[in-house]
Parts: C-alpha cells; structure tokens; sequence
C-alpha cells in the first residue's frame, strides 16, 4: 500500500543556500569536463593507469560480491530444505492495510480467504479512502467458513499508524503485516510460520514477486526482484539478518512488533525501519523463498522512478534515525553489518556504478582501448546472464526473464542508480517530499 | 569489405551508455515536474497543516461520500 503520511525529516535547508551548492556543482562539474576533454594529454599515462586499476577493482569487487551472495544463498536453500515440518499452528492475524486501493481491494482479500492455514483471521483497515475502498471491504465482513473477517475505518493518518491500528486490534501471537495491492500464495504462511520455531527468530520475510509482466519496464522489475532482492535476502537469512522485510509480506512476532513499540510514522520506508527496529532488539530475522506473495509493479518509467525515488530516501532517513546501530548493534556483529550493506547497496553503489560506466567507457575511447572496454562489457554481460539464470532456476521462474538480464545492467539499473544518486543528495540536502500514491491497475 | 567490429561495439556501447544516463536524467527531472504539477491530496495538505478550505466537488455518477468518522468498525 502506499499511503500519505507526515514525513518527520529535518527542516529543509535555505532555498538560496540549496541553490548556491547547486550552481557550484554544476559549475565545478562543467569545468572538469572542459578540462578532460580540452587538454586529455595532461591526464598522463599514470592516471590511465589509475584509472583502469580502480575499474578493475571495481569490476572484482562486482564479482565477489555476486559470488558471496550466490554462496550464502544456496547454504541457506541447503538449510532449508533439511528443515523438519512445524508441528503446530498458532493463530494468525494478517492485517490488511489500504487507502484509495478500490481497484485491487477485493481481489486481494478473496486471496486471502483461498490460504491452506488451519487458524487465522483476516483485519481490514481502511485509511480513509476516498474512492470506496471501504464499502469494497465491508462486502468480506463476516465469517468465511471459520475466517473471521474484521473491516474498520479510521482517519488518513498513513499506512504505518494504520497497521499499528490493525494490531492492536489482533490478539494472535503471529501477525501478517501486508500491503492491499499484494496476493498471497496459498501456502504462504504455512511455510513461513516453520521459521518461528526458533524462539529467536523475531520476524520472517516473505519472497515478493511481480504480478503484471506486460511490458519492458515490469519484467526488467520482474527480474530484478528476483535476482537483486530475493537472492540477497536468502543470503542474509543465512545469518538470519535479513534487512528489508518487505512491505507485501512480512511475518511478524507479536512479541518482537510489542518490543519495538510498533511502527513508526517519520520515514517514507517504515517496512525498512521496522526491521532495523526489530534487529536492534536483538532478534533474528529469516527468509522463507515459498511464502510468496505476488505484487503489482509500476507499469511506466515516470512511476518506477517514483517509487525508487521513495525507497531511497526512506531508508536513508530510517538509516540516519538509527545510525548508532552501525557502530553498536545489538551485540551481535550482523546487525552493524547488515546496516554498513544497506549503505553500500543505497549510496555508494550506485554512485560507483553510474561513474565507472561513464569514465570507463569514455576514458576507454579518448586512449583507443577499445578492446578492453569490449571485453569489460562482455564479463559484465556473461556475469549478469548467468547470474540470472542461477536466480530463475532457484526461484522456478520463467527462463522467458534471463535476456533481459542484457539490458538488466547497462539498462535499467543505471535508470534506478541515477534516481538513487539523486534521492540522496536530495536527502542530504533535506529538501521536502511526498509520498506520491502510485495508480494501481487492477492487474492482482 | 572489412568491418572493425570491435570498434563498432565499443561505439554502441559507449553511446548507448551516454542515452541511457540522458535518458535517466531527464525522466528524473520529469518526475520532478510531474510532482510539482500534481494537484495537493488532503494527506499532503495535512502533511502541511492545512486543511481543505472548500466543499468537495459533488459528482452525480458517484455515490456521496460519507464524512469519514474515526475508529468506525
């Protein structure tokens, strides 16, 4: 769901101070592209030299990094599938929020009353929706062949005071946090609840997947899902240490949401704050890739950059609200790493990424080393193809999704690292922002 | 004839790079202007301390809204 709320960032800064920092980066950035281009000869064959080593290094560092996540997530899939059967089922409460979700309200309820689970309830709550998301919900009050269904309504107060709301009003020691554009697969939570046999495992995170794979721009979301979020959370959940549970799937403790005092509304990415959160309180965190829960992804450019745009910050802001836990943690040394990840993939990344393909490539040209920037390309693209057919096989996924994993890198994830690159300093600067409610479709 | 096909790869990848980048920017600056442009919802007026000064417009096609009452089951 994305839901309105008040984002409690600082205060913005100066218009005029935030127009003199913009006018000296561009300033700067114009000068040193002059100069580049202007007098090449004076770069040297040592900065050449530098150059190519510092892209080399980061060419290794990619490398590594996919062959770490690839390692750990293939020993959890070992750990898993040795995992015995849970014996009982407790009772469960999915809290099910929504503001202006009329479109695809009741075709993920119905999914909800389809689940193979022996004990749980379903709550509704609506945000104050103003398209008749409520009166959507009331036609599923009710019982539902032993589901009891509960629909409310409050005042638009944004989708973290809203879940809280359905909590509270849930008394089961489980609690299904999800979002009213999301589809759970049937058996979803019987597979997730497995994981709370550990008595420390505070929270599971399910395998989101997208839905609507229509066009170009869904099914580059389609595999990035698969290949850049799901992998890294199966490999994280080795050390049970899972850092994002998603917004369409997350099971929670009852004890462990008690112990964080709920969600918090002064993020635009209360999923992300809410695991840190829970981390933080010293509990682990697991992954389970068969609690599937299918979502509906933005269809057009301008929203996926919407989207992102708001991820970014919002784990920013989340990241510097509990920015003691990079150096503390909460005794065990994953939580700090855990977080030190989460800025490498949302900050310097990204920004590694968009460089080093521009100065590669163009330092590459300016000095004839055409050859290498040939084959630099050609790694990259074998990596990434066989990166994704690892991810489709793992996932039983349609091979239909492995070439777009051509246009995946030099494509799309530069599209993402550029909004990404932006949010940040947009950030740092502390300008204002909204939450922007994406259009749904009605594809669920 | 000969073609240097390494030289024309490394050309298409080096200009489909530099689009892509222009292409990024300039969604994320239409983006930018999409948001400014868009009309205020209540939430972000709420977000802002304000509150709607006016009616809602009626729509005869749609059923009237009801007045949004809080914690109503």
């Amino acid at each position: 769901m994305d839901t309105p709320e008040k984002p409690v960032v600082k205060k913005p800064m100066n218009p005029k101070l935030q127009l003199i920092i913009s006018i000296a980066v561009i300033v700067c950035v114009v000068v040193l592209t002059i100069f580049l281009f202007r007098y090449p000869q004076k770069l040297g064959p040592i900065f050449v030299a530098a150059l190519v080593v510092t892209l080399a290094s980061f060419l290794l560092l990619l490398i590594l990094r996919h062959f770490i996540v690839i390692w750990f997530s293939y020993l959890h899939q070992r750990e898993l599938s040795t995992e015995e059967a849970h014996e009982s089922y407790p009772f469960v409460s999915i809290i099910v929020p929504a503001y202006n979700e009329a479109e695809v309200i009741q075709s993920s309820l119905s999914s909800l009353l389809e689940l193979r689970y022996p004990y749980y309830e379903i709550i509704a709550v609506d945000d104050g929706s103003t398209d008749g998301t409520f009166e959507r919900m009331k036609e599923f009050e009710g019982n539902h062949y032993g589901v009891r269904v509960s629909v409310y309504r409050k005042e638009n107060s944004g989708k973290a005071e809203t879940l809280n709301y359905g909590i509270r009003r849930s008394k089961a020691p489980i609690v299904v946090c999800m979002d009213s554009d999301s589809r759970l697969t049937a058996d979803a939570l019987r597979y997730a609840i497995a994981h709370f046999k550990d008595p420390h495992v505070g929270a599971v995170a399910g395998n989101v997947k997208v839905i609507n794979r229509h066009n170009i721009w869904t099914k580059l979301q389609a595999l990035e899902y698969i290949e850049g979020l799901n992998i890294v959370r199966n490999a994280q959940a080795y050390f049970r240490s899972v850092n994002v549970i998603p917004g369409p799937i997350g099971i929670f403790r009852r004890k462990a949401i008690e112990a964080t005092g709920g969600y918090d509304s002064d993020t635009f990415a209360e999923d992300f704050d809410m695991t840190v959160k829970i981390l933080a309180e010293g509990w682990k965190i697991d992954y389970e890739p068969k609690a599937v829960a299918y979502t509906e992804a933005p269809e057009e450019l301008l929203d996926i950059i919407q989207q992102r745009y708001r991820w970014s910050r919002g784990i920013l802001q989340a990241l510097r609200k509990q920015r003691h836990l990079l150096t503390q943690g909460s005794g065990s040394i994953t939580t700090p790493l855990s977080l030190w990840y989460m800025i490498f993939e949302g900050l310097v990344w990204p920004a590694m990424n968009i460089f080093a393909n521009l100065f590669f490539v163009w330092i590459a040209l300016l000095y004839g080393m055409t050859k290498l920037l040939v084959l630099w390309w050609m790694l990259l693209t074998v990596l990434d193809l066989l990166i994704a057919i690892h991810a489709t096989l793992m996932e039983k996924e349609s091979m239909w999704l492995v070439p777009y994993a051509v246009l995946y890198r030099f494509f799309y994830i530069l599209i993402i690292d550029v909004t990404k690159l932006f949010a940040t300093l947009e950030e740092l600067f502390g300008l204002d922002m909204s939450w922007g409610k994406l259009a749904r479709k009605g594809r669920i | 004839m000969h073609f240097d096909w390494v030289n024309i790869l490394a050309t298409v990848i080096f200009v489909s790079i530099v689009v892509t980048l222009i292409l990024a920017v300039a969604s994320y600056f239409a983006y930018k202007v999409r948001e400014s442009r868009r009309p205020k919802s209540a939430s972000d007026l709420r977000q802002e301390g304000q509150t709607k000064a006016f009616f809602n417009q009626y729509n005869p096609d749609q059923p009237a809204s009801e007045p949004v009452v809080a914690d109503t089951k």
